[in-house]
């Protein structure tokens, strides 16, 4: 990159006085300071196909955003930053964020940006947002994620976008026209996005199902997994626990996929649909490993559906949340992402959350064992279930963590309490923002009842063989011993 | 590896202006191949006489193959193949470059076995240091090993490509001509009995390849092999193929190319065929690091095989070196 020269100076004259500018005080301290979940806002989560067909993704953002801000009066207001993205993306919604922006009731002056990290988009969203507020660079800020199946983008064929590129770099009719007749017809078939993973050509159900042969992860422990996700969110929308979380959206007002009536037996009854190709083979890994070799056991049921959604949370500082008259429900304590080796099947696709929370959990001087509340994403049940058996492996820990055994066990009765993927769905960029919400709700609930702080892991997995984790703690209780003299205490 | 069967020590070095294009080859190929069958006929039994399978003893060589004009093509095989899009050329390309030399030997009027209808079994390479765009070329080729096979008898067609006066590539492409024999008191060198195969158990897959029914005419028309049987469902028939099959390298090239930077600059690439993959079709492939203590220690193993019958279709080792 070029760097601009610096523009001519001239020695000044006696009688031109350097103008010398006022002091100024900083506005914010510049050490870093908490960043805080202040509240959150999605649509409900409809089935693909379902009831948001025809709804962009910017469609669908900026009705969550919308809800947001009519919800903590923020009509009008400049925002630091609304930041957030989506997975499944059409080359036109290059500034999607900034779009909802400027369709929402919030300050045209309130700047915005898109990430993605497939499936881990909504949390990194947060976890971006809560570091400029950390750094004092904003006071306040947007987090989200936005997915849609139903209008996903659909690309034309490589030859064709070649021949038509072709055609348009050309300098002459002939030229063009010579361009253009290259193209075949089955150039005219359009390419349609998949959930494969480019590199190996394999879906992430397929890659799960790989995992889940190597842990030997049953059947029935991948229902249960099920109908526990639906029974929760469907016990908690009765409690009214959505009722400050959720925006109806076009004449939704719960989410589609969810099944009140699940059964251990309709679970049961599903004929497995990912992993019927593989070869059975004894499992390699956990309590199972070396027994026998266990057939296809993911289904429809125990793996989350395609759906449309999106979700957003907001930030900010204690300052901006006072001055706002705003609760402050959870503070953002630390986040740790994670990648694995998958395409040589070192590891599974959605192993990375694995590596990711025991390293966040060392520098933060916390155990598997502190947490009040477990949220881990249901890609697949069995997703959770490989998680929790590789943590509770020995030999795994020491091989491929570097910890001297095991890294712990969860009480299974704080995890994703309020249901999560499997029941809710996974519009894959906003189920970092519903995670978020509630957990730093839950965690604000706990510590209000006990007067104790209470704790959340959140943990997601992505495509790519990534993953994301973040602790959050509440926020209006005395708060635990903090980071750096936990992390001291155990190294020393 | 050096030549063990009666070739001489002292080859003659046939130097040609520039490496030959392969469609015309072909159309020799055909017509020579012909005429070894018909003086063969019937098939598969073994005139005698000492001359009938003796190799040319020569070395083919160009000298002073530009490379500078290529970045377009090599593209298209990066892409093709899922090699990175760099100006290196992957050993697969080096391959499909030095492929119409060794060709143009197998059509010769003294080359004792028809180049229809062999059949490529094995191919062993490796790069001892990256040939890059702009590179100028010594490409040569040359027939060697001609040996015995339960099945017939294999020949080496060896091509190495230098620049800068070092060897820089060597491939050793093996190929199994059905039917043919040698004489029973052929010396030991050249009965050489491969130890039968151990049964395949398919493992875990870590990649599944979706080979539609025009990658053989993809690849033909990127490597200039437009061999029938991987080109046209008539062709492959005649041949006593159902529908068209995939190219064996064009295979091995895309395991290589999955393994990816931890290849190295310098690395051995090998591959054995076995069941050919019939197109359109589906290949489960798993392409993992080999554990310490096994052989090709540091590298890479690949297999490729049929989900549903449980076939190998290929397996090779790719090894830093």
């Amino acid at each position: 990159m070029a760097i601009p020269k610096a523009p001519q100076t001239t020695t000044p004259t006696a009688d031109e006085q350097p103008v010398t500018r006022p002091e100024r005080t900083p506005t914010s301290s510049p050490a870093p300071r908490d960043a805080y979940v202040l509240g959150g806002n999605r649509i409900p989560f409809a089935r693909a196909g379902g009831k948001y067909t025809g709804a962009s993704n910017q469609d669908m953002f900026t009705a969550a955003l919308e809800g947001l801000v009519a919800r903590y009066g923020l009509q009008g207001e400049r925002l630091g930053e609304v930041v957030g993205g989506a997975v499944l993306k059409h080359s036109r919604d290059f500034n999607l964020v900034r779009e909802s922006v400027l369709g929402s009731s919030l300050s045209p002056q309130t700047p915005a940006f898109d990430l993605q990290q497939a499936c881990a988009t909504g949390l990194e969203a947060v976890v971006t947002v809560s570091n400029k507020i950390r750094l004092g660079q904003i006071e306040s800020g947007v987090a989200g994620g936005s997915d849609t199946v139903s209008d996903a983008p659909i690309a034309v064929s490589e030859g064709l976008r070649k021949a038509l590129l072709k055609a348009s770099h050309a300098k002459s009719l002939g030229a063009r026209l010579k361009a253009l007749a290259s193209i075949r017809p089955g150039d005219l078939a359009p390419s349609t996005p998949s959930t494969g993973e480019p590199r190996t050509g394999l879906s992430m159900g397929e890659h799960q199902a790989i995992t889940t042969a190597e842990w030997g992860v049953g059947r029935e422990a991948q229902d249960e997994v099920a109908l526990n996700s639906h029974l929760n969110l469907s016990a908690a929308w009765k409690a009214g626990f959505f009722d400050d979380l959720v925006t109806p959206f076009r004449g939704l007002t719960q989410d589609q996929n969810m099944r009140a009536d699940s059964s251990a037996e309709k679970l049961a009854s599903l004929k497995p649909v990912f992993g019927t190709h593989l070869t059975p083979s004894a499992p390699v890994h956990g309590a199972a490993a070396g027994s026998g070799a266990p057939g296809p056991t993911m289904t429809a049921g125990n793996s989350t559906p395609l759906t449309d959604g999106a979700s957003v949370v907001l930030l900010g500082s204690r300052e901006w949340a006072a001055e706002h008259d705003l609760p402050v429900l959870a503070r953002v304590v630390d986040a740790e992402s994670a990648a694995v080796d998958f395409v040589h099947g070192h590891e599974g696709l959605l192993m990375a959350p694995a590596h990711a929370v025991p390293r966040l959990l060392a520098r933060n001087g916390l155990t598997l064992e502190d947490f009040d509340f477990y949220e881990i994403h249901e890609a697949f049940a069995s997703t959770v279930l490989t998680t929790l058996a590789a943590w509770e492996d020995d030999d795994y820990c020491r091989t491929e963590l570097g910890l001297d055994g095991a890294f712990g066990s969860i009480d299974r009765s704080r995890l994703n309490v309020n249901g999560s993927s499997l029941a809710a769905g996974h519009p894959f960029a906003a189920t970092g923002g519903r995670i978020v919400a509630t957990a730093a709700k839950l965690v604000a609930q706990r510590a209000s009842e006990t007067g104790r702080p209470a704790r959340a892991l959140i943990s997601i997995c992505a495509a790519g063989g990534l993953g994301l984790a973040a602790i959050l703690e509440s926020a209006d209780v005395p708060t635990a011993p903090s980071a750096t003299t936990a992390a001291t205490t155990t190294e020393s | 590896m050096t030549a063990t069967s009666h070739a001489s020590r002292n080859p003659r070095l046939v130097t040609l202006p520039s490496l030959p294009g392969l469609g015309g080859l072909y159309a020799k190929g055909v017509a020579s191949s012909g005429r070894i069958a018909v003086t063969r006929s019937p098939v598969g039994r073994v005139l005698p006489g000492p001359r009938d399978l003796v190799l040319p003893d020569v070395v083919y060589r160009v000298d002073d193959v530009p490379t500078s004009g290529v970045t377009e093509h090599l593209t298209a095989y990066q892409r093709l193949i899922g090699e990175r899009v760099c100006d290196t050329l992957p050993a697969g390309y080096l391959h499909v470059l030095a492929f119409p030399l060794a060709t143009a030997l197998m059509v010769r009027g003294d080359f004792p076995l028809p180049l229809l209808g062999l059949v490529h079994v094995s191919n062993a390479v490796s790069v001892h240091r990256p040939v890059g765009v702009g590179d100028v070329l010594e490409v040569r080729a040359s027939a060697e090993h001609l040996r015995a096979h339960r099945r017939g008898v294999q020949v080496d067609l060896v091509t190495e490509v230098s620049t800068g006066g070092e060897l820089a590539y060597r491939g050793v492409s093996t190929y199994l001509a059905k039917g043919f024999g040698l004489p029973p008191d052929e010396p030991p060198s050249r009965r050489i009995e491969e130890a039968p195969r151990e049964e395949f158990v398919p493992p875990l897959p870590t990649a599944r390849w979706e080979l539609g029914s025009g990658t053989g005419r993809a690849y033909g028309a990127i490597s200039g092999d437009r061999n029938p049987i991987h080109t046209s469902v008539l062709g492959a028939k005649a041949f006593g193929f159902p529908r068209t099959i995939a190219h064996g390298m064009y295979t091995a090239a895309r395991a290589l190319a999955e393994v990816g930077a931890a290849r190295g600059d310098a690395y051995d690439w090998t591959v054995e065929f076995e069941k050919p993959v019939l197109l359109p079709g589906t290949v489960q492939v798993a392409i993992t690091r080999v554990p310490d203590g096994a052989p090709h220690p540091g590298g890479f193993a690949y297999v490729g095989w049929h989900g549903r019958s449980g076939k190998r279709h290929f397996s090779g080792a790719v090894t830093p070196r």
